[in-house]
């Protein structure tokens, strides 16, 4: 009896509490700022950016990661760059003008007179050869990222005429070499400032450098916490001058939890974030929240091993038409990725220049079982293996479907895809391991069949991903290791690469696509979107696929 | 023996301790057929040239045993070798980490244990009465709550529909850390007298530090009740209070002493847990701890970070166990330390 009345006490304090609980949220959520009324802008002259993914260094000789090209863009310039989205126009930036020489071999440019680094010095020619040469003899040795000026320059490539002007004789004359240059590795640093603080050590870090950026850029570091924040502020003397509207502190944060970046999105910490697809749901219809997906160069395939010794089948090049006929691309789209993200051709994603030379950007194949079957059939390779009694092709060989422990899109596509394969009488598994063992696998055995991969852009320029995609290990190529070599292909693309003509790459591009696409080494699977949704009160903001976040040119207000 | 006798011999046992977790770490993330050297050096973009030099920094070419023997030599020099995930010597990261993840711990264990042993102790005395079963409650919720739900909630009510408290991290957006003398910025910002960033320090700490000592704070009061629960009933205390004591004189003296020790124990180890596992409460409050880093580290597959971090955490762990076993002798004068 005496317990009976406890647990009825009991009882009672705990609904008692849990009713008190229940009314506090519910009268929270009445404080919510959805009454229409605009939310007032929270630090309104600093824009704040919450991201994951911390920099590694601000050194732009030794930067190839997205964390540390971010920081790097807003303190250094480089000599040409792009404007908000348009991707297909240089625009000048430290260069004024500039002019190559019939054989694409010579580059001269004008530089911008009267520029200083925040710290005072002068912006000369002399910085620029520094800068290049740099980047070369440092051979960025913690990222490797110096290959992108050294395929096609080195250290006698730079050439001072003048204070004001430099000529760039190229070792080969590189189709993309003005795509070099708005990236970061390009970035120009001060000659002096280097100098002072340790120089250039052949195939040796700065450490100074990393750590202490010193550019003609808009903003300077104040400081940089890591996995916290970087934060930055304006260069008083910056050449393009802080007339009209522009942020006077820009912080990048550094938030792992998309729970949290969503919660600074929503109460006004945070101007811009990153969400995950699957997470976007939170914010959607938020008042005072934008989300707006833009197409990205990040593309998704199915990369297939070609090489005989590993699988006969997938040697030939009509059972890979098959399996690229055999992948239902709409559904991934609408179930991986949640509808964002787009189809895209081939090598060359959609909106990056000569993407038209890929059949206008329209993929050429579809999900169509009937039509991949019929291929199989008249190739030869019919059902003929009975396994329970079903039919299967290859005289039941698996085909080994890879995807990286995590990933969640590829994962769900590399199921489906199973399922499709099982229709048309292919027997498949899917296999699921770590990063450094893919890599192992993909690079070290050749023991695989298809992979799940995905690819972003280094620089804007179509030999970025069609060259090392599709051209054969022969000439250095076949970044994948799929194995494929065709000598036209080849050909063409080395054609592509070493032109500065545009007539002369998109010609060389067209034909190397209707090769490979009748025998291809890549299911083309998808071009991501991206989103970054932002609050309302963040003005002229505007992606762009290869050089994302020039703060300079943001502000907040509400128009 | 003497206690110092007692320190030495279990700080000279850490050394096999630390050998057999290297051992484990070092094959668990050494066996499994990878290319690490290409995954830290970007994966398919990874230059040949990049590839080489980590291959050879890491010995990866050589036997595994030689491998081993290099990562101990390196180890025995202080050397934990390089983070990849942040381009830095891996203790440098730790020695930024570890006093974030510190300074947390220690503002969750100043909310756990003087509410835990406060709580506990009027729950016992009040046993069954409403005071007991609002403890209970608040016992109950604790430890049944899982860390991630409580954070994410505390976050939501207090950093979002009613704006009390900072969303996330150490000091506010933008703003400079004190100058590092211990890496405590609550005890920084004391030692160089800046009273802007103490605000905000102690201001941002309030919501992650509560709910990593919530926990804790559950566990303490149960074991506190129970002990007391359990001496109160003990014949030197009817002795006690047949003598004339106080009550006062009787919990605090003679019953609160002797119910401590299980309490000790829990304290100490839950103070080693949370210095090497608030994973959950650093990553949701942006926190830039131990917990954090090697979380990042798992995901990173940064071998030599996650290496680093366990024996680390392996060190916090015999140091927790030894501290708490010098504490019994300090509360009980009956325990004799090493004695058999």
């Amino acid at each position: 009896m005496r317990r009976n009345n406890i647990l009825k006490k009991e009882a009672g304090v705990i609904a008692i509490v849990l009713s008190t609980m229940f009314i506090v949220l519910s009268f929270s959520g009445c404080t919510e700022q959805q009454n229409g009324t605009k939310m007032e802008i929270k630090n309104p002259t600093t824009l704040v950016r919450y991201d994951i993914g911390d920099a590694k260094t601000l050194d732009p000789a030794d930067a190839y990661d997205t964390g540390s090209s971010e920081p790097i863009f807003q303190i250094y310039d480089t000599l040409v760059t792009y404007k908000g989205n348009d991707t297909l126009t240089f625009y000048p930036c430290l260069a004024t003008e500039w002019s190559v020489s019939n054989d694409s071999l010579t580059w001269n440019f004008k530089l911008r007179q009267n520029v200083k680094f925040s710290n005072g010095n002068d912006f000369t020619a002399e910085d620029v050869k520094y800068s290049f040469d740099r980047v070369l003899i440092m051979d960025a040795p913690e990222s490797g990222v110096s290959w992108i000026l050294g395929q096609c320059m080195d250290t006698n490539s730079t050439i001072v005429i003048n204070d004001y002007e430099v000529q760039i004789k190229l070792t080969d004359p590189y189709g993309g070499f003005l795509s070099l240059l708005p990236y970061t590795v390009a970035a120009i640093v001060d000659k002096d400032y280097v100098e002072e603080h340790g120089g250039v050590v052949a195939g040796t870090e700065n450490e100074y450098m990393k750590l202490n950026p010193m550019g003609t850029g808009p903003y300077m570091l104040d400081h940089w916490t890591r996995a916290t924040e970087i934060v930055l502020n304006r260069n008083p003397i910056y050449w393009g001058g802080w007339e009209g509207k522009h942020p006077e502190k820009v912080v990048i944060k550094y938030a792992d939890e998309p729970a949290t970046r969503i919660l600074a999105l929503k109460n006004g910490d945070a101007d811009f974030t990153y969400i995950p697809y699957t997470n976007l749901v939170d914010i959607m219809g938020e008042e005072g929240i934008v989300v707006h997906p833009f197409d990205s160069f990040d593309i998704v395939m199915c990369v297939i091993n070609t090489k005989a010794s590993n699988n006969e089948y997938l040697a030939d090049g009509e059972v890979r038409r098959a399996l690229s006929y055999a992948f239902d691309y709409e559904t991934a789209i609408d179930t991986a990725w949640n509808g964002y993200a787009s189809r895209y051709a081939g090598a060359i994603p959609n909106g990056m220049p000569y993407f038209d030379t890929q059949n206008n950007g329209v993929p050429l194949y579809n999900y169509d079982l009937p039509k991949a079957e019929q291929i199989l059939d008249a190739a030869g390779y019919t059902k003929n293996y009975d396994l329970d009694d079903t039919l299967y092709r290859f005289n039941g060989t698996t085909i080994r479907i890879f995807f990286n422990a995590g990933n969640a899109e590829r994962e769900k596509m590399a199921i489906m895809f199973r399922g499709a394969l099982d229709e048309i009488g292919i027997l498949s598994s899917v296999i699921v391991e770590g990063w450094p063992q893919l890599l192992h696998r993909m690079y070290t055995t050749d023991d695989w069949d298809l992979m799940f991969i995905g690819w972003g852009p280094d620089y804007n320029d179509p030999d970025d991903y069609i060259f090392p995609f599709i051209a054969s290990a022969d000439v250095n190529g076949d970044t994948y290791n799929t194995g494929y070599k065709n000598e036209t292909v080849d050909e063409k693309l080395l054609e592509g690469k070493y032109s500065a003509d545009p007539a002369v790459r998109a010609a060389a591009y067209k034909t190397a696509f209707d090769i490979y696409i009748q025998e291809p080494p890549f299911i083309f699977l998808q071009q991501r979107q991206y989103i970054r949704p932002w609050r309302n009160w963040v003005q002229n903001y505007s992606y762009n696929p290869v050089r994302e976040w020039y703060f300079y040119d943001y502000y907040k207000a509400y128009e | 023996m003497k206690t110092w006798e007692f320190i030495i011999r279990r700080l000279i046992l850490l050394i096999p301790v630390l050998i057999g977790v290297t051992i484990i770490t070092f094959t668990v993330s050494h066996v499994i057929p990878a290319d690490p050297a290409r995954a830290f050096a970007g994966g398919p973009k990874a230059q040949p040239d990049v590839i080489e030099r980590i291959t050879k920094e890491l010995h990866l070419n050589e036997p595994l045993w030689t491998q081993y023997f290099y990562y101990l030599n390196d180890i025995v020099h202080l050397n934990l070798g390089k983070s990849y995930l942040e381009s830095r010597p891996v203790i440098e990261s730790l020695a930024q980490y570890f006093p974030a993840t510190l300074e947390l711990t220690i503002f969750a264990m100043l909310i756990a244990i003087p509410l835990g042993i406060v709580g506990g102790i009027i729950s016992a005395l009040r046993r069954n009465k409403l005071s007991d079963h609002i403890t209970r409650i608040i016992a109950i919720v604790g430890y049944s709550l899982p860390i991630f739900w409580l954070a994410l909630m505390l976050q939501y009510v207090f950093a979002y529909q009613i704006p009390i408290l900072p969303l996330e991290g150490r000091l506010a957006i933008g703003m400079n850390a004190p100058l590092s003398i211990t890496g405590l910025y609550i005890i920084d910002s004391i030692l160089t007298g800046n009273l802007n960033t103490l605000g905000a320090a102690l201001y941002h700490i309030i919501l992650p530090a509560f709910t990593l000592g919530f926990a804790t704070l559950a566990l303490i009061l149960r074991m506190t009740r129970s002990s007391m629960l359990e001496v109160m009933g003990m014949d030197y205390i009817r002795t006690g209070r047949a003598k004339g004591l106080s009550e006062r004189s009787i919990i605090y003296k003679h019953a609160l002493r002797n119910a401590l020790i299980p309490t000790v124990t829990i304290t100490g180890l839950s103070f080693g847990g949370l210095l090497g596992g608030a994973v959950l409460t650093e990553t949701i409050f942006n926190w830039p701890g131990m917990g954090r880093f090697a979380a990042r580290a798992v995901l990173g597959f940064d071998f030599n970070s996650v290496m680093g971090f366990t024996i680390l955490v392996a060190i916090i762990y015999v140091l927790a166990n030894l501290i708490v076993d010098i504490l019994y002798a300090v509360i009980d004068p009956r325990v004799k330390l090493g004695g058999g």
